[in-house]
């Protein structure tokens, strides 16, 4: 008899949750190809590692973008591959819930519960995200008040407002943390004159990026390739060069936040002002976006204590109360 | 003529009783699906995913402290 899964399929990393025993895979979203023949040369940690080293045949691929599938098929490999590893078979078909983010389209939705089924899923349901986030940081959604969780992942930035059991406001924006790398590959290349890879570029965000000044505050000594030469070069990167190339995408995540915010009816909102809103997320974990968004809000931020991991718990709480909580997919309250 | 009405009245009466005890069923059913949805997420259903948070927040710590140790080269 197969266990049922959750899968929280990430534009970043991929975490699944078997019923029963809990997180068992958490592996970046990446898959290796052969160019010639299309065949998997590798998946998850190992195909991450391949990114702009390969040789011209070998091609290391996100198969999701901003929240969404850019190409079927790959992400359908890569679902059966993941499945697969985690013990399900032609004879063992679990029922599988799928976090996605909330604003996907209908052809999207339809995409992710395809590519599940046919990658051995018996049954395919999704939740969004924010949604998963909430019941994985330990909201109290079960009541009625104001819970508010910001989701900031690789792809897309969610903020939900969430009472008993069911998204009061809603704002998304497909706009995430490999948008800041990108921000910074672009500022180098522009201002420095040199060209780096989306890895060194997510290095540097880990080593020196904020969204506000903070204490402690270091320089980086980083090597890429000369535009004009060809050649290897280093330069010097401070972290107020870096918050000036990610301005942009903080300003629109934060600006989200405010949206959504808007949106709350008046009795929920109070209750953000005691309570606070919960940071989940890999985005969620750029210095000082916590403090830049109180800054702007004015609303208390709290970090989950599992941002990486919350929505892949929530969605494994979901399975684990199949039959109670499946009025909660998408779809169902439609 | 007055048995067909009695037959059309009987069965009329007869499909309103179903209909309205369907009707209360369903709105039963909404009433305890909402209130299963709400208990299945309780702190106590949801105890076992706690206790799960914090297993993983305890991995967290312990992966970070780590990194802390042995602190890369690549690139930056």
């Amino acid at each position: 008899m197969a266990r049922d899964l959750a899968i929280d399929l990430g534009t970043a990393n991929t975490l699944v949750y078997m019923k029963g025993r809990g997180i068992v895979l958490n592996e970046p979203s990446v898959i290796a190809l052969n160019r010639q023949t299309g065949e998997v040369l590798a998946t998850g940690r190992e195909a991450w590692q391949m990114i702009g080293r390969t040789p011209g045949y070998i091609v290391a691929v996100r198969p999701l973008r901003g929240g969404a599938i850019t190409d079927f098929e790959i992400t359908e490999r890569m679902i059966r591959l993941l499945l697969q590893r985690v013990g399900v078979s032609r004879f063992t078909r679990p029922k599988v819930v799928i976090c996605v983010p909330s604003a996907i389209t209908e052809v999207e939705r339809r995409a992710v519960t395809d590519a599940a089924r046919r990658a051995g899923a018996a049954d395919a349901n999704l939740i969004e995200q924010p949604m998963a986030a909430a019941i994985g940081a330990d909201l109290p959604i079960d009541e009625p008040v104001g819970n508010m969780v910001i989701d900031i992942g690789g792809g897309t930035s969610e903020t939900a407002v969430i009472s008993l059991g069911g998204i009061v406001a809603l704002e998304a924006v497909r706009v995430g943390s490999f948008d800041i790398d990108a921000a910074i590959q672009n500022y180098i290349r522009r201002e420095h004159g040199i060209a780096v890879g989306e890895r060194t570029a997510e290095e540097i965000k880990m080593a020196i990026g904020s969204a506000d000044p903070t204490p402690q505050e270091s320089q980086a000594e980083v090597r890429g390739r000369d535009l004009m030469t060809g050649l290897p070069k280093t330069v010097i990167l401070t972290p107020e060069e870096i918050r000036y190339a990610i301005e942009d995408v903080v300003s629109s995540i934060v600006a989200s936040v405010v949206r959504c915010l808007s949106k709350a009816p008046p009795e929920l909102s109070q209750d953000f002002l005691v309570r606070g809103m919960y940071l989940v997320g890999g985005g969620g974990l750029l210095r000082g976006l916590a403090a830049r968004i109180e800054r702007e809000t004015e609303v208390p931020v709290r970090m989950s204590n599992v941002p990486l991991e919350a929505v892949v718990l929530g969605a494994g709480h979901v399975i684990e109360h199949y039959d109670a909580l499946k009025g909660m997919f998408m779809g169902a309250r439609r | 003529m007055t048995t067909i009405l009695v037959i059309v009245l009987t069965v009329a009466v007869l499909a309103a009783i179903a209909v309205s005890i369907t009707r209360y069923r369903r709105s039963r059913d909404g009433v305890d699906s909402f209130r299963r949805q709400i208990d299945a997420l309780s702190p106590e259903a949801r105890r076992p995913v706690v206790d799960q948070v914090q297993s993983a927040a305890e991995a967290n710590d312990a992966s970070s402290a780590d990194d802390e140790e042995d602190d890369d080269d690549d690139g930056t």
